[in-house]
């Protein structure tokens, strides 16, 4: 007699949903996304999260932001990226601002951007756990603010968004803006 | 065998593992070789300049390349959950990748084979991911920041971004407070080492030790400080230490470090690696009684 063993069958877990007005978007979507090489799923949203039709796109959400850029270039409509964990808290849009002297350290979230004040250079990134912030470091090392790269035009996460709004606080200051 | 698993910013670089030297200015693992920035880089150094200080063997890292696309970082967990039995590392220090929850629980299952059950350690993004997935308990040590233990303390949240603002805008003196919710929710690893201001080591919800000094506030700003403290971290418990005295000692030196290297927010992380042999000279044997030294001191 022949066993056959059962494969275990790994269930994805991202995390976060991609909400459609209809169903086409929401099929047309999954296969845009995964020819951009991101691992997502068609799923029903729980009904507190439906609102348009009944079917999303389940995605991991840490790469939110990369797949805002992908849904954005390809022109696809979509209603929002939400967290599947209704509880979750909105964005977090706050920012601390810590004054070395010669030295600004702008916190947004977990990332943090300190900068010259006298020549806007970009002297040290920290924080975050995301592969791209090791790389977004190594981009913005050194430059001035206003000549830099945008964090959320070469990231991918979620880290990389955090990033970008302390960037964002940074080139205001720097620009002789209000501090927050 | 120690084992540092992470990614690194070098766009194709291919999944390598090696036995941990310097190169100069670089890093060298496998096929790999990596400069010390910002990153598993970061904590890659500080381990080596433990293990290269106290005589022991090298630490091996396991690295691929991802800017942050996730096909490297998938590629990595997934190297772990094939082989992590076969390698039964005595401590397993994960570190920068892209989280990913499904892929954690299989490593954590996975793990559950090794011969002996290794330290587990994460920091960064390996540190979120378990922590999103329930599986924080797993783990015997999570070094995060002021910021990161508020995400371990938001039950809801599945990454930094989203925690909820009246956490976010807790400073570090509430650290005790919210590591107590933070394992009220199943969101904490066995001992954490809180990163910030005050440097804090919790097992529990107990504050074991609290550390202040020598302040040096610059540190939070230089890219790859926190990362040094969980390479520290890494190699001490390898070298045999309690997770807590050798959480102790890695605040403790990172701090010094920063001392020695008079740094400033301009200050490269690489520049507080080279003060740990002297950090080590001066401190250790004092710290913590290990005193006859066979490596490179």
């Amino acid at each position: 007699m022949t066993f056959l063993k059962k494969q275990n069958k790994v269930k994805f877990e991202g995390g976060g949903l991609v909400l459609f007005d209809d169903v086409q978007h929401a099929m047309l979507t999954e296969k845009a996304l995964k020819s951009a090489g991101y691992i997502v799923k068609l799923v029903a949203p729980p009904p507190e999260l439906r609102k348009g039709c009944d079917l999303a796109v389940e995605i991991n959400l840490v790469e939110q932001p990369g797949i805002e850029r992908v849904l954005r270039e390809k022109d696809m409509a979509y209603i929002s990226i939400d967290p599947i964990r209704i509880k979750t808290s909105p964005l977090l849009e706050v920012v601390k601002v810590t004054d070395f002297g010669e030295w600004i350290m702008v916190k947004a979230g977990n990332m943090k951007i300190t900068y010259e004040k006298a020549s806007g250079i970009i002297v040290n990134v920290s924080g975050g756990g995301c592969p791209d912030i090791p790389y977004l470091h190594a981009q913005l090392l050194d430059k001035r603010l206003d000549e830099a790269p945008r964090p959320k035009d070469l990231g991918f996460t979620l880290c990389a968004l955090n990033l970008d709004r302390a960037f964002d606080e940074c080139l205001t200051m720097y620009s002789g803006g209000n501090e927050t | 065998m120690m084992l540092i698993a992470g990614t690194v910013p070098i766009r194709d670089m291919p999944l390598t593992m090696g036995k941990v030297t310097f190169d100069g200015d670089y890093l060298v693992a496998g096929r790999g070789k990596i400069p010390c920035t910002q990153g598993t880089g970061a904590m890659v150094s500080a381990a080596l300049a433990t293990t290269s200080y106290l005589g022991l063997d090298a630490p091996y890292a396991l690295l691929v390349g991802d800017i942050g696309e996730g096909k490297g970082s998938r590629e990595l967990y997934q190297y772990l959950i094939n082989h992590i039995a076969g390698l039964s590392p005595n401590v397993l220090a994960l570190h920068y990748w892209l989280p990913n929850m499904a892929q954690t629980r299989q490593l954590c299952k996975a793990i559950e084979k090794c011969l002996k059950r290794p330290v587990m350690i994460a920091d960064a993004a390996s540190m979120y991911s378990a922590k999103a997935a329930g599986l924080a308990e797993k783990f015997d040590i999570f070094t995060p920041d002021a910021t990161e233990i508020a995400f371990l303390a938001d039950p809801e949240a599945t990454h930094p971004a989203y925690i909820a603002r009246h956490l976010f805008e807790t400073d570090i003196s509430r650290t005790p407070e919210l590591a107590q919710v933070a394992y009220e929710n199943h969101g904490a690893a066995r001992l954490l080492l809180v990163k910030g201001a005050t440097d804090y080591v919790i097992r529990g919800g107990e504050v074991l030790a609290t550390i202040t000094e020598p302040d040096v506030p610059a540190l939070e700003s230089i890219g790859g400080t926190g990362d040094t403290i969980t390479g520290l971290v890494s190699a001490l418990v390898y070298a045999e230490m309690e997770p807590h005295e050798a959480a102790i000692i890695a605040a403790r030196a990172n701090r010094m470090a920063g001392k020695y290297g008079r740094v400033t927010p301009a200050t490269k992380v690489r520049e507080v690696v080279a003060q740990f042999p002297s950090v080590f000279k001066d401190y250790l044997c004092q710290w913590s009684n290990i005193c006859d030294i066979k490596g490179e001191n």
